[in-house]
């Protein structure tokens, strides 16, 4: 087999690996801080400051017992979460984690896969996932399960045409859908003047970015976007029916998500393993990080949309201002490259 | 054969579009029938695409996108009637569906 | 067999199983999710013919959005008067199943029997590499040479939204309704009362009255319950 494909399979696996190391972790990290936010201890039993918590709670659900109701659509019902927990880290395949590294005399690149399409392949996955929710949703035979499936259809549908859109301008400035590519085009420097800038793309495409972050929220079903499972209103939306390790499974797949594209946004436009000093893969995770937190500090602090105010958000204001987004970076490339 | 001939998409494309026509002659929902229409487009982009890599030209790949385009198009607009037909009618069975035969 | 054919015919023999799969299906759920299946290989068949850009978009287009949308009307129509398939219209099945047989027939012997011959064009896995890859050749054709059909495709895509919006409006009230209620009341799960059956009237006489003189409300809907801007005037002025 080719040596390449070989540490490409090795490399997904670890990323794979990782990725659901540090989902489990960042339930805790979602507890704690949200504890201390309303001053609370948060989780502190088990274990050392409750650092054995996530594991206690991955025991507690596999031995829950396993409930299928009787008027289910039993094989779409058991399909679901699965489609949902497979598609949410095969979007991280595309993620540059780093230039390629030498081991054992091989060099080894830090990516899956560097393809010609990598963001689009990001949206493609993404609105694949939907799929779980949906069918999920539908398999329950429950109304609000149903509706928490259509529900996620819809605002799913609606932001993921937002959060392309909002991706376009970086396409633009970049001339590469590569995120290799795009991150190689951040690393440079900006010179402005006595200034020196980083060319991270959250520099010259600032609403773009908040777009984006908005889009992303709405896209992983987060507060203040969890309309799907909103709990006051849907019982639990779409998972409502489901126990035990399956409905883990959605959870994991929300998780996993949210790790998978705040690196997304970090490669894109805060310039991925770009940093001040000794770049590497840890300024990736320091500003996962700071995506991360935005995440949980948007839960403890925003109420929860309106259905009509989420769809009116999407439609009226974010995708009128995304379009003007990529009108005016389109001049304003011509006018760079002086055919305007 | 021992390598990608032709036939093989074709035979993949010509596959699907009748698969897709034996389901919108056969069947009486009109969201399956509209998932059939779905199928023969994509069976159509299938030979468009395969063309333009046996002759490594890309012109059969932009008549693709713009199938794709309009395929999203007809979508649109096709499950609009299909909401306002089972708003007006409480029917998806295309059979029941006979007004303009009247 | 070289490696290449060997997954190409995997990867069709799954599309045209599952294709078959969703026109047999009875649920029309589970023909969509076959359909899913289905275009997903298709997808990976467009990369294996250097489609890269068409295979995304036919994943973001196709499954993200068109099969969504026609599960999502698939919900929204109650199960239960979804028309048979088996043994509905015995006359129908034949005539679809061998006109079917008798078109792949004919497919098949134009396929074995011409060949098609062409100018092989400028495109091929170097060329495409020569400008960064397919989604750097699509733009450079399309935008040189297909710039009025792009613009045509958009005026359609636009008249498609408006339609849908028109077609999607909701159906205006025959008689228009009295004023709003200075109370509302939001079901989102179902139209009001249509998951039951007609309730029983509710007497006085049924009810014990345990408050004593406390007003008993008892309403069979929310329109009884609640009361409108008129009601209140006229308890006013009475």
């Amino acid at each position: 087999m080719d040596a390449n494909l070989l540490s490409s399979y090795i490399f997904a696996v670890v990323v794979l690996n990782v990725l659901l190391g540090l989902m489990a972790y960042m339930t805790y990290l979602e507890r704690k801080l949200m504890a201390a936010m309303q001053d609370r201890v948060g989780p502190n039993r088990t274990g050392p400051v409750g650092l054995l918590q996530p594991i206690a709670d991955g025991i507690k659900l596999l031995v829950k017992e396993d409930i299928i109701p009787k008027h289910a659509d039993r094989r779409i019902f058991l399909l679901a979460p699965l489609l949902s927990f497979v598609l949410a880290p095969v979007a991280a395949a595309v993620i540059p984690f780093g230039d390629s590294i030498t081991v054992f005399g091989h060099e080894v690149n830090l990516y899956v896969a560097d393809i010609n399409v990598a963001a689009l392949y990001f949206l493609a996955i993404g609105s694949m996932g939907v799929y779980g929710i949906i069918l999920g949703g539908y398999a329950s035979a429950n109304r609000y399960s149903l509706l928490g499936g259509l529900r996620s259809a819809a605002q799913v549908i609606s932001y993921e045409i937002i959060l392309g859109l909002s991706l376009v301008g970086v396409f633009i400035l970049s001339g590469s859908l590569s995120l290799v590519e795009i991150v190689n085009q951040q690393s440079e420097t900006l010179h402005l003047g006595p200034l020196q800038l980083p060319n991270w793309f959250i520099l010259s495409q600032p609403l773009a970015f908040v777009i984006f972050l908005i889009a992303a929220v709405a896209e992983t079903n987060r507060a203040p976007f969890d309309l799907p499972e909103a709990e006051t209103e849907l019982i639990g939306g779409f998972h409502t029916e489901y126990s035990g390790f399956r409905f883990s499974f959605f959870f994991l797949a929300e998780y996993i998500s949210m790790i998978v594209i705040s690196l997304f946004g970090a490669t894109i436009f805060l310039g991925g393993t770009d940093g001040p000093i000794r770049d590497g893969v840890w300024w990736l995770a320091l500003k996962a990080f700071i995506f991360l937190f935005f995440y949980i500090w948007l839960r403890t602090t925003v109420p929860r949309f309106r259905y009509d105010q989420l769809m009116g958000l999407a439609w009226k204001v974010l995708l009128p201002l995304v379009l003007i987004n990529i009108l005016l970076t389109g001049f304003i490339r011509l006018w760079g490259l002086g055919m305007l | 054969m021992n390598e990608l001939m032709p036939e093989h998409f074709m035979f993949l494309s010509a596959a699907l579009f009748i698969i897709g026509m034996v389901g919108v002659l056969t069947r009486r929902n009109v969201l399956v029938i509209f998932m059939c229409v779905e199928l023969m487009l994509t069976a159509v982009n299938i030979s468009f695409i395969g063309f333009a890599w046996e002759f490594s030209q890309l012109t059969g790949q932009i008549f693709a996108l713009f199938i794709i385009a309009i395929a999203a198009a007809e979508a649109v607009i096709g499950l609009g009637i299909i909401m306002a037909l089972t708003r007006q009618r409480d029917t998806v069975d295309i059979d029941e569906v006979r007004e303009l035969r009247q | 067999m070289a490696a290449e054919v060997l997954v190409f015919n995997l990867l069709s023999g799954i599309a045209i199983v599952s294709a078959a799969a969703m026109i047999m299906m009875r649920n029309p759920v589970h023909s969509a999710i076959a359909l899913v299946i289905t275009f997903v290989n298709v997808a990976a068949v467009f990369i294996m013919l250097r489609a890269e850009f068409l295979a995304v978009v036919q994943i973001i287009v196709y499954t993200g959005a068109i099969l969504v949308l026609i599960l999502f009307v698939l919900m929204l129509v109650n199960p239960d008067e979804l028309p048979d398939f088996h043994g509905a219209r015995p006359m129908q099945q034949i005539f679809g199943f061998g006109l079917g047989i008798i078109l792949l027939a004919e497919i098949a012997v134009a396929i074995l029997t011409r060949t098609v011959v062409a100018e092989p064009g400028p495109w091929t896995e170097d060329g495409m590499a020569a400008v960064g890859g397919n989604v750097q050749a699509i733009g450079q054709v399309l935008y040189s040479g297909y710039v009025l059909p792009i613009q045509a495709t958009a005026l359609v895509l636009l008249a498609a939204t408006i339609g849908a919006l028109f077609l999607g409006r909701p159906d205006e009230d025959e008689e228009p309704t009295p004023s709003r209620r200075t109370v509302a009341t939001i079901s989102l799960a179902h139209t009001r009362g249509s998951d039951q059956d007609e309730i029983p009237a509710l007497s006085s006489a049924n009810i014990k009255h345990e408050a004593g003189d406390r007003d008993l409300i008892m309403a069979r809907d929310a329109d009884e319950f609640t009361s409108t801007p008129e009601d209140d005037q006229k308890g006013q002025q009475e």
